[in-house]
């Protein structure tokens, strides 16, 4: 009985129009990594946010350390040693690692038996003990702006453990997280584990879960579908039960047919805003029929590449030819109207105006134009019959129609949303940049395999991203970056992922 | 549990009004001025006068309610008439405040913009001599040319050197306010009023005691265009690419780049459009409402149109309502305070109130929409 350290028993939470946990029960043991598996909307963050004491369950009770409570708010949850670690970081930036974690809980001492202060010095010291450890290797007098994204992250992990957190709950940590750092994570997640934690693990990356838990619940609709063993499950088995049915990891393609070239890009070199070189002397092409993919970890000049070919950042050196055209220095409409389609890496600070509706937002590029307007006037009707053509076309869901606000869509739908209008745009070059960032495998599967259609279709497609098994799996060509140059360009059959992994870290050169 | 009950159908009668979303761009300002309402008269109440009393008065003093005994040649029409002349520079000014906030920008420089203007319509046109035909179509087309001009200097120093058009139209407000009153001053003073020499009748765009069935009248030729304006206003900014864009560029700048929009073009040209409406604020005012200019003095309407705009929840055909209602309670006040003996600044006490709770329609809204939540999951729970 008392084997289990929290126990959840017939869970169900409902929503206006939607059950997110339906009888839903699971056993977590303790010192355990037990790992939440399903695609998004299956109610893992729900069920995780009734242990967090956000939510309150309809029906259904939980039980912690064998006693039945009911967690009604976050400082509940807090008090019964639960943590979460949060996919977005709530860090005040200005403020130190220390002020950030003991934010709310100061440790308070009196100056002369009189005076109140807040012991820093004793909290730092605090802070670097529980740091070093779990390995954390933080360094509690640096400011939070200073820091990269994964150490934002450790400093969250800090946050819970200060609190003197027995189970830590993890919400999809390793999205925003470069491959390097995900192992680095995964490693401090493990070292937790051994030093007594309850870890439970949101996440929908299968290779996660095998890697480093012990035992993973799959979710399916907001119904529970199976708890598995992981060491006994294969990764497969983990995918076909999260989406409920066969899925294709490895996407099939007919074999490859080039015809005549549509990019060219010449000795490319791309300044930031600090005249600092992101880019330097850059040249590949694509042709008709191939997907080029420019593998490499993150913040290595890859999007600058994308961004300067679709005209939204200024190239300082070297030319971009399309359809044998120069467009170096063309604005960004006469680009699309040329034949650009761009899926931007950050989907809704500039693939969508979230504020706008899903039918406006489909015609975002082509607004102007007919048959969206005539003269300058706006045909309301046309934007209205596309929208709702393309979003049954695309199986874009969404809660009111087409006059649905894409700011209230999930990442998935909204992704998917930018992907229908850009295809609509029947352009000869398009260009993905991490297409299927935090969206679940059952959407991975199809956009992959739209952009292998696309690419059947004759179209010349770039892509970036960060998921090397991605790269490996759609790419024709592969080219690989590492600080704002290009190691190596060959096909990818001619190419192990080892061997692109040295590529990225530069480990491998070659002479160009 | 009754208790309980009864509070929680107190809550859901309280806000069943303003929980259709569809209507609640409407509802919530109403709601908003209710509230306000509410709390000016427990104010009047304070100092011991009866509010309903006071909002009669006010009514009254509008001319939109008969007043017992009028002077001679006036009458209930007057009345109406000079609270739509009044209105009419607040009508223009709140469509500039709306349009740029439409585009993401907050115009504060609109005072400056009507002075601007308005100084320059006078000396060209108020004292040319040049006959009522040319000389009043003149008046407006300076006005929009004028603020046009000064609101498309904050577009471009904004596009070209990103610099905020908060600070920039604030500081054009100091320049524009010294430097016209110097002008003023050095050629243009009447010496008995110290304002500027009254424009001539032709130029102006208030026809002043016009005497129809024995009746003086103030006629805001002004008014007419201010609404036909806002009407234009609204089908710009829905139905048109310019609106499109405009609103893009708004919403999200960044995006709006991404689908080949020049973000700097629109930038200007939004406020351009911005400047030029508060340009024939500025001619109505100072050619129509007045005759002259006051030196020295900024209009407090480039200030007032910002909340009146927010209120009339920055949509053409909303800020023609808002302006009206804050036109009635400033134009009533004379009134009020002869009749009820309630001091004028008590009206600029409501006017600020009624702003102060427009401000927390946002809130309201959220509070409404967690309520409703709130409603479901119990409703829920019972079945």
């Amino acid at each position: 009985m008392s084997d289990y350290i929290i126990e959840m028993k017939n869970i169900t939470k409902r929503f206006p129009g939607i059950v997110a946990n339906d009888d839903v029960s699971i056993r977590i043991k303790k010192g355990e990594i037990f790992a939440l598996l399903g695609e998004n909307g299956a109610g893992k963050s729900t069920l995780m946010s009734i242990l967090g004491g956000m939510y309150e369950p309809d029906e259904g009770e939980v039980y912690i350390r064998g006693e039945k409570v009911q967690i009604s708010s976050p400082t509940h949850a807090a008090k019964l040693n639960i943590g979460m670690v949060h996919q977005h970081f709530k860090l005040v930036s200005d403020y130190t690692i220390t002020e950030n974690i003991i934010l709310g809980v100061e440790p308070i001492k009196k100056f002369a038996g009189l005076f109140p202060y807040v012991d820093i010095r004793n909290a730092n010291r605090k802070i670097e003990e529980l740091s070093k450890n779990f390995g954390l290797e933080v360094d509690p007098t640096k400011k939070i702006s200073d820091l990269t994204v994964s150490m934002q992250q450790r400093v969250e992990i800090l946050k819970v453990l200060y609190r003197e957190a027995e189970i830590l709950i993890f919400d999809e940590p390793t999205a925003v997280l470069t491959p390097q750092e995900t192992d680095f994570l995964l490693g401090i997640i493990d070292g937790l584990r051994n030093g007594g934690k309850t870890i439970i693990l949101i996440t929908h990356k299968l290779d996660e879960i095998k890697k480093i838990a012990d035992r993973c619940a799959v979710l399916n609709k907001g119904k529970l579908v199976e708890v598995l063993d992981v060491k006994e499950t294969s990764t497969k088995k983990m995918a076909q039960l999260m989406v409920g049915r066969e899925v294709n990891l490895e996407s099939d393609k007919a074999p490859a047919v080039f015809k005549e070239e549509v990019l060219k890009v010449e000795h490319l070199t791309v300044k930031n805003e600090d005249g600092f070189e992101v880019v330097k002397d850059v040249s590949f092409t694509i042709k008709s029929g191939e997907i080029f993919a420019i593998a490499g970890v993150a913040d290595n000049g890859q999007v600058e590449i994308a961004d300067a070919i679709a005209g939204l950042t200024k190239v300082s050196g070297g030319r971009i030819f399309l359809n044998g055209m120069d467009i170096t220095n063309e604005s960004i409409r006469k680009r699309t109207e040329y034949g650009i389609s761009y899926i931007p890496e950050d989907r809704q600070s500039f693939g969508l105006v979230l504020d706008f509706d899903i039918s406006t937002n489909l015609a975002l590029k082509q607004y102007y134009r007919e048959p969206f307007a005539r003269k300058g006037i706006l045909n309301k009707e046309e934007f209205e019959q596309v929208g709702t053509k393309l979003i049954d076309k695309y199986d874009i869901r969404s809660g009111q129609g087409i006059k649905t606000q894409v700011r209230s869509m999930s990442g998935g739908n909204q992704q998917k949303t930018i992907i229908a209008r850009e295809i609509e745009l029947q352009s000869p070059l398009m260009i993905f940049v991490q297409p299927t960032r935090g969206v679940d495998i059952g959407a991975i599967e199809n956009i992959h395999k739209m952009m292998i259609q696309e690419r059947d279709q004759g179209k010349a497609i770039l892509l970036v991203s960060l998921e090397l098994e991605e790269i490996m799996n759609v790419a024709d060509t592969i080219g690989v970056i590492y600080n704002g140059q290009l190691q190596k360009i060959a096909s990818s059959e001619s190419l192990t992922t080892n061997e692109v992994g040295e590529y990225m870290m530069g480990a491998k050169h070659e002479q160009r | 549990m009754s208790k309980d009950n009864r509070k929680h159908n107190l809550r859901k009668n309280f806000i069943r009004p303003i929980s259709n979303e569809k209507w609640q761009p409407i509802t919530i300002p109403l709601v908003s001025i209710f509230i306000s309402f509410i709390a000016a008269a427990i104010v009047i109440l304070i100092i011991g006068k009866n509010p309903f009393q006071a909002f009669y008065n006010l009514l009254q003093g509008a001319g939109i309610m008969p007043k017992p005994s009028y002077a001679g040649y006036k009458g209930m029409l007057t009345d109406f008439l000079s609270l739509l002349n009044a209105m009419t520079p607040l009508v223009f000014a709140s469509l500039a405040v709306a349009v740029a906030l439409k585009a993401g920008l907050f115009n504060i420089g609109v005072s400056g913009q009507m002075l601007v203007s308005g100084f320059l319509a006078t000396i060209i046109v108020g004292y040319s001599g040049l006959d009522a035909i040319i000389a009043k179509p003149l008046v407006l087309v300076i006005g929009i040319a004028a603020g046009g001009l000064m609101g498309g200097l904050v577009g471009w120093l904004k596009y070209k050197f990103n610099i905020n058009e908060v600070v920039s139209t604030i500081m054009l407000n100091y320049i524009a306010q010294y430097v016209i009153s110097f002008f003023i001053q050095m050629y243009y003073i009447d010496p008995i009023s110290r304002q500027s020499k009254y424009i001539e009748e032709a130029a102006r765009l208030t026809l002043v005691n016009v005497e129809i069935a024995n009746l003086k009248m103030d006629i805001p030729l002004g008014f007419i265009l201010a609404i036909f304006t806002a009407i234009f206003l609204k089908f710009v900014m829905d139905k048109t690419v310019v609106g499109f864009e405009i609103k893009a560029v708004g919403k999200n700048r960044n995006a709006a780049k991404y689908a080949g929009i020049h973000v700097g073009r629109n930038t200007v040209l939004a406020m351009m459009i911005s400047g030029g409406l508060a340009g024939l604020a500025g001619v109505t005012y100072y050619l129509g409402y007045f005759s002259s200019i006051q030196p020295k003095v900024l209009s407090s309407i480039g200030f007032d149109s910002i909340a009146v705009s927010l209120l009339g929840n920055s949509h053409p055909i909303g800020v023609i309502f808002s302006s009206f209602l804050v036109s009635i309670i400033d134009q009533g006040s004379t009134y009020m305070s002869s009749q009820a003996g309630i001091r004028q600044e008590i009206s600029s006490v409501i006017i600020g109130l009624i702003l102060l709770f427009s401000a927390c329609g946002e809130y309201l809204k959220q509070k409404v929409s967690r309520l409703k939540e709130k409603d479901l999951d119990q409703k829920k729970g019972e079945s």
